[in-house]
């Protein structure tokens, strides 16, 4: 296997394996790092904990749901204007964040009557709100609280409410992954099954894996309904906690983010039937043959193709826009799990950029695969890399942009490489034809912004020089591009709107609608 | 004679696993259902799906009435028309050498997501 061994590394010989570069002749019979471990002693990891995974990842964006932590405040961290998972019910989820706010009288004593006290101070201001999910941390699970025994007492004594537990403390997994799956099987144990599903469609589909970033969820949705699909659940961005207890009732999971969420789908074709189709809502080849498949599925293939000519016509020649000025331009993708493999090959396809390293904080040796896969060959494959290891792999590949989380985001400002936020985006939602181009602007805007010129100026080596002038976006990237393509009238920048997502929610579904007349 | 055999033989292996390689690149690059979580799950995944492709770029017609059968045959349709589009010479292919294609791909396939496959989770007993 051809490992990398970081310099910075060497005092870590276990990390050694966790690297490989995929060089000429290999294939992932050859090149695959270790995954899925546990973090080494000593390399400070970029992961999440199994309790973030299960809460902060794949509960908390259900919409109507109150969202309670029980441990100590601070595990509620990643909540308040740190996720951009929105609803269409006014963000309920993001703005009301609930913990007990566990102390070290409660380890001592037992924090039950705590955890009990503020259900019902969570439930009493929201009358309408019947749906709660309960997450164990660290702590009170080291003390054996029982939250099931005290979810049971709520439910009997407020009629009409509902609550999930999830069991995943934070130190249940490796990493989030763990508490990905822990969830999965949580909620197909407790909760699929006891509503019964509300069908109004002939084509019903669970959305499996989708988490509606800045949208994402709301975008894919509205080309479901076009197509006159009755969307049962998403699993969970956007979701409905009761629409999920009927997730038994659809024909087909269609499932985007294998990484958290494959396990739901494999029980559901287990316990269920119901198939399984993995698709990528990323890039316009795959979005447009991910569609097809659904609508052929269904014996709506024209519909499909609709969608397909309609969305392509209008925001093809955006995308080229952007490919002209992005081809050849290095790129180290760097997400959590599963955008390794949905952006490797399509941002390489469709924006002519090279992904010359890929990286995982939390992916199985499964997501590796995918991504190795799709990536070219001379690309850095990482597994749950330390900050040292990515400054060191920035400066052997010296990349145009990195796409990564905030927190190794701003670790890649200090050394001047531009970054996207890969995991909440930055000017989202990437899915969809639109969100594509949305995508390839931001990519644009940080390579070529023109802060770097300041950015990159010594200001302790004397006086800056100020006869310059400013060098603007189009300069730098229009400057080696061939006349026809800067004059070409057939290419153009986005033309969408700041917000395009909230002008969905107002829309028209003319097969949706027949139905409900017919019945 | 038996040199000139022996070469045409050669190249005839040459040009099939030179296309073996660019059609099983395509599905790396391209698809998702090749790598479910499980060796079980992948066995039957590159089974179902490429035996259809087989079929129907055979000109054959598959059995696609269980829903989960339904599932299989949209990702082979996929394949197949891909494969046409992107690969002209698929077009010209008779039906023998098509099963004889389809079957390197598929072999290449288990070897790369299964049987060679380094990834240890493959053979966990659960999801």
């Amino acid at each position: 296997v051809p490992y990398h061994e970081f310099d910075c590394s060497t005092s870590i010989p276990e990390r050694k394996k966790h690297a490989v570069i995929k060089g000429e002749g290999e294939d992932l019979t050859s090149a695959l790092p270790l995954g899925y471990l546990n973090t080494i002693p000593g390399s400070i990891s970029e992961r999440g904990c199994a309790y973030c995974g299960a809460k902060h990842v794949i509960g908390t964006p259900m919409k109507d749901v109150i969202h309670l932590s029980h441990g100590p405040v601070g595990c509620t961290y990643d909540t308040w204007q740190t996720k951009r998972y929105i609803s269409d019910n006014d963000n309920f989820q993001l703005k009301y964040t609930y913990a007990t706010d566990v102390k070290e009288k409660h380890i001592v004593f037992g924090a039950e009557g705590l955890l009990k006290q503020n259900m019902h101070e969570a439930f009493d201001p929201f009358p309408d709100m019947k749906r709660m999910t309960v997450y164990q941390t660290c702590a009170t699970a080291l003390i054996g609280d029982d939250i099931n025994a005290v979810a049971q007492e709520v439910m009997e004594e407020r009629p009409g409410v509902d609550i999930f537990v999830c069991n995943s403390p934070g130190f249940a997994g490796p990493s989030q992954s763990g508490g990905h799956h822990k969830i999965n099987i949580a909620w197909i144990d407790q909760k699929v099954g006891t509503v019964e599903p509300k069908i109004t469609s002939d084509y019903v589909i669970n959305y499996v894996g989708e988490y509606n970033i800045q949208g994402d969820q709301e975008v894919m949705v509205d080309y479901f309904k076009r197509m006159g699909i009755q969307v049962l659940s998403t699993f969970t961005g956007n979701g409905s906690y009761d629409d999920l207890r009927s997730m038994h009732g659809a024909d087909l999971n269609v499932l985007e983010c294998a990484r958290s969420a494959e396990y739901i789908c494999n029980e559901l074709r287990v316990r269920y039937g119901i198939p399984r189709l993995d698709i990528d809502g990323f890039g316009f080849e795959a979005l447009g043959s991910s569609l097809l498949k659904i609508g052929r599925f269904f014996g709506i293939e024209d519909r499909a193709r609709a969608i397909i000519e309609e969305e392509t016509a209008r925001w093809k020649p955006e995308l080229d826009w952007y490919r002209e000025r992005l081809t050849g331009k290095k790129v180290c993708l760097w997400p959590g799990g599963s955008k390794l493999w949905h952006w490797a090959h399509a941002i390489h396809a469709e924006m002519g950029v090279d992904v010359v390293s890929v990286y995982t904080k939390f992916g199985h040796q499964g997501d590796m695969e995918k991504g190795i896969a799709r990536c070219e060959q001379g690309a850095l494959a990482i597994d749950d890399p330390n900050e040292l290891e990515g400054l060191e792999a920035l400066e052997m590949l010296k990349p145009d942009v990195i796409f990564t989380g905030k927190r190794p985001g701003e670790v890649a400002k200090k050394v001047r490489t531009p970054y996207l936020n890969a995991h909440a985006y930055h000017n989202g939602p990437y899915k969809g034809f639109e969100g594509w181009v949305r995508f390839a602007r931001d990519i644009y805007n940080a390579i070529y912004s023109p802060i770097h010129q300041l950015g990159g100026l010594d200001i302790s080596a004397g006086p800056i020089p100020e006869s310059g002038g400013f060098v603007t976006r189009k300069m730098m990237s229009d400057i080696n591009l061939p006349e026809e393509v800067r004059r070409s009238t057939q290419m153009r920048e986005y033309t969408g709107k700041y917000d395009s997502v909230s002008g969905l929610r107002d829309r028209e579904y003319p097969y949706l609608d027949e139905l409900k007349a017919a019945s | 004679v038996s040199a000139g055999t022996s070469a045409g033989t050669a190249t005839a292996e040459a040009v099939l696993a030179e296309r073996t390689e660019l059609l099983v690149d395509f599905i790396m690059k391209n698809c998702l259902w090749q790598f479910h979580s499980r060796a079980w799950d992948r066995e039957r995944q590159n089974e179902r799906i490429l035996g259809m492709t087989s079929s129907l770029l055979q000109g054959q017609d598959v059995d696609h009435s269980t829903p989960e059968d339904r599932c299989y045959w949209v990702d082979a349709l996929y394949l197949v028309e891909s494969y046409r589009e992107q690969y002209p010479w698929v077009n010209d292919l008779d039906v023998e050498e098509i099963r004889t294609l389809m079957q390197s791909v598929k072999d290449r396939t288990d070897h790369l997501t299964i049987t060679g496959s380094l990834n240890a989770e493959l053979t966990d007993k659960h999801y």
